[in-house]
């Protein structure tokens, strides 16, 4: 009971430090630059946020369960590429959706292959597998200039374009995902049986998990959500690009970091990740109204989850040791 | 974990597992190389084959240091940040002093040895980052060494503005990459060799080199019998931080340029040179002639890609193709030697 009182404890302060950050740099912007809280720039941080979002709540998930997936900038990239191809080809928004989604799923499938099955580390087999869809995106798109263009101007309807309060439908859809993700972590076998994996995988198994079951289906729900957020940037953009996704596997770890879950395994929040991913958009965001140049942005990064990182394992020790 | 308990076992094996592999890796590149030089036209060209060792020069010598954290169970991915940081700070600090001209144009003007041991000094400055948080924080070595990679990226971007760095250098920057002794072979072909040979040296004849295998195979066993596991670690991170801030001096003196783009992906390069030539990533398992090997494989398969005529995107392909192949290969051939 006691450990459990520090857990909870553990997540109160979390909570607290991962808004108190947020509501600093939101403060922070707006005090050096009015824009920043204007409308405008709030509805465009909102739509930004779309793809890295569904990616990176998803993955909180997996991260739960002591694995890791570097293979979401790659899908990411990948399915903008095959929807606009879809797209272009005329069969219609929702059967270019579900067939990007399918593919998706397919990636996420076989990412849970290599790893439960073929027994390859996570960090090698999704490498693998972020390399398959980089190149497959590439080989698809146009030689040259790499770009997918000329989409049907309805694309942006879906990310860009406002439909309630300003913001497209595509955050409404966010929403919806998030909030299943949440109740999927916190009121459901998979959710707990995640946890159980992260804790210790061995005890799982013996109690009778199927933990091979379960990470099969954690990679298959990234690798669908990932494609989710690759339409999303497709019709944001309103091109095909297999390389937008580069960098979000860092930015999805950065956001999960960010939210307290550890990088080991064994507990986390998929509500405080997206704190976390509101924290890097506003983060570059903001950076780019009050007009600092956008290389310094790595560096910023860097910084945040190193940071991120140290705090993690301050409040650990600080609290449940 | 098999690898000296192999060498007590007497008639039935005579070589160890890390033998094994490495002589079965070793198979695999010459029937790649063979293949190549029958099915691709011109791969078999003097020209051709020295300049592919050429290629090879960077990524080796940041795999060295990778492939020895990996034996200790530990990963380093900042060393593509490194090589950036390298090449722009070692552009930065020799670009001669002029007044008036653009900020990108006008450095600090000093030699270039001087110049050398300032931008090593600076890489290794990360290494100890690496260092401090993983074996004082106690924080995972993905985690951490991707933010150093981004942060070691970031300062090369800031101090290069996001472009390069490439009026004003002095003649001899470009010596390393691009002064030849024999047909392409450079000096940065001898500096590779050199260290290779160096930590062949430390990995087989020296108890250091012992040490790391004994803290990849067990941590805990290590350091109960004395090692000092922290201070080994962290002397591998800045070992790994100097070697990636070579490899960056060495590919910005190849181009003349300090451009802050430089080693995008290395990190993930050299882990996947490493694993390919047999390292493996639970640690314990693995050696720089690993690195080596797998370096050459995928080299001799991403030129016939580009010889044979197809989009280099082919080369991601075939990068993610051969390295769940080889994976697969290694555990097959490990497991039919324990029956």
């Amino acid at each position: 009971m006691r450990v459990l009182g520090k857990i909870s404890l553990k997540t109160t302060v979390m909570t607290i430090y991962v808004l108190g950050v947020l509501g600093s740099i939101v403060l922070v912007f707006s005090l050096i630059s009015v824009k920043f809280i204007g409308v405008p720039n709030i509805v465009n941080v909102l739509r930004q946020s779309v793809p890295a979002l569904l990616v990176g709540t998803s993955v909180t998930l997996l991260m739960i369960s002591g694995n890791i997936d570097l293979s979401v900038g790659g899908i990411v990239g990948l399915s903008s590429v095959i929807y606009a191809i879809c797209l272009k080809a005329g069969i219609g928004y929702l059967w270019a959706a579900i067939l990007t989604l399918l593919l998706g799923l397919t990636i996420g499938l076989i990412n849970g292959l290599l790893v439960v099955k073929m027994r390859i580390v996570p960090v090698i087999a999704t490498l693998a597998t972020m390399s398959l869809s980089i190149g497959l995106g590439k080989l698809l798109s146009p030689d040259g200039i790499g770009l997918i263009k000329g989409l049907p101007e309805d694309v942006i309807k879906f990310a860009r374009t406002g439909f309630l309060l300003k913001l497209p439908i595509a955050f409404y859809v966010t929403v919806i995902v998030v909030g299943m993700l949440v109740v999927i972590q916190k009121k459901t076998v998979l959710g707990k049986y995640s946890a159980a994996i992260g804790g210790n995988k061995v005890a799982a198994e013996l109690s009778g998990i199927n933990t091979k079951l379960i990470i099969w289906i954690l990679y298959a729900i990234v690798g669908l959500f990932s494609s989710l957020g690759g339409i999303a940037r497709a019709s944001l953009l309103s091109l095909g690009d297999p390389t937008t996704g580069t960098g979000m596997e860092m930015d999805a770890m950065i956001a999960v970091v960010l939210g307290g879950t550890s990088y080991t395994g064994g507990e986390g929040s998929v509500l405080r990740t997206t704190v976390g991913v509101l924290i890097l958009t506003c983060l570059t965001a903001g950076m780019q109204v009050i007009g600092i140049a956008p290389y310094w942005q790595s560096l910023v990064k860097g910084m945040v989850l190193i940071f991120a990182v140290t705090i993690n394992s301050l409040v650990k020790e600080k609290i449940i040791e | 974990m098999q690898m000296k308990v192999d060498s007590c076992k007497p008639a039935e094996s005579k070589i160890s597992n890390l033998t094994f592999i490495n002589l079965s890796m070793l198979g695999v590149l010459a029937v790649v190389f063979v293949a190549a030089s029958l099915i691709v036209p011109r791969f078999f060209d003097i020209n051709n084959i020295s300049n592919l060792i050429a290629q090879q020069a960077e990524i080796i010598i940041l795999g060295i240091g990778v492939t020895f954290l990996l034996i200790t169970g530990h990963f380093d991915m900042s060393v593509g940040g490194i090589v950036s940081l390298g090449a722009v700070v070692s552009a930065y600090l020799c670009q001669a002093k002029t007044a008036g001209a653009s900020d990108l144009a006008s450095g600090l003007g000093m030699g270039y040895g001087k110049a050398i041991i300032i931008t090593l000094l600076c890489c290794m400055l990360i290494g100890v980052i690496n260092a401090f948080f993983i074996v004082k924080v106690k924080v995972n070595s993905v985690v951490v060494t991707l933010g150093t990679m981004a942060f070691s990226r970031g300062v090369a971007m800031i101090i290069a503005k996001g472009a390069q760095r490439i009026t004003g250098l002095p003649p001899e920057y470009k010596q390393i990459g691009q002064y030849t002794v024999i047909g392409t072979i450079n000096i940065a072909v001898i500096i590779m060799i050199f260290l290779l040979i160096i930590a062949l040296i430390v990995e087989n004849k020296t108890a250091f080199g012992r040490r790391i295998y004994l803290i990849g195979a067990n941590q805990v066993a290590a350091k109960l019998s004395g090692i000092k596991v922290e201070r080994e670690i962290s002397l591998l991170y800045i070992t790994s931080a100097f070697l990636a801030g070579v490899a960056g001096i060495v590919m910005a003196s190849r181009f003349n340029a300090g451009n802050c783009t430089l080693g995008t992906g290395y990190e993930f390069d050299a882990l996947v040179i490493t694993v390919l030539g047999g390292t493996s990533i639970a640690g314990g398992f693995g050696s720089v002639v690993c690195a080596v090997v797998g370096a050459f494989i995928l080299g001799i398969l991403s030129t016939s890609v580009n010889m044979l005529g197809f989009q280099p995107a082919m080369q991601m392909l075939v990068k993610g193709f051969v390295i769940i192949a080889a994976i697969l290969a290694q555990r097959f051939a490990l497991d039919k030697r324990k029956v």
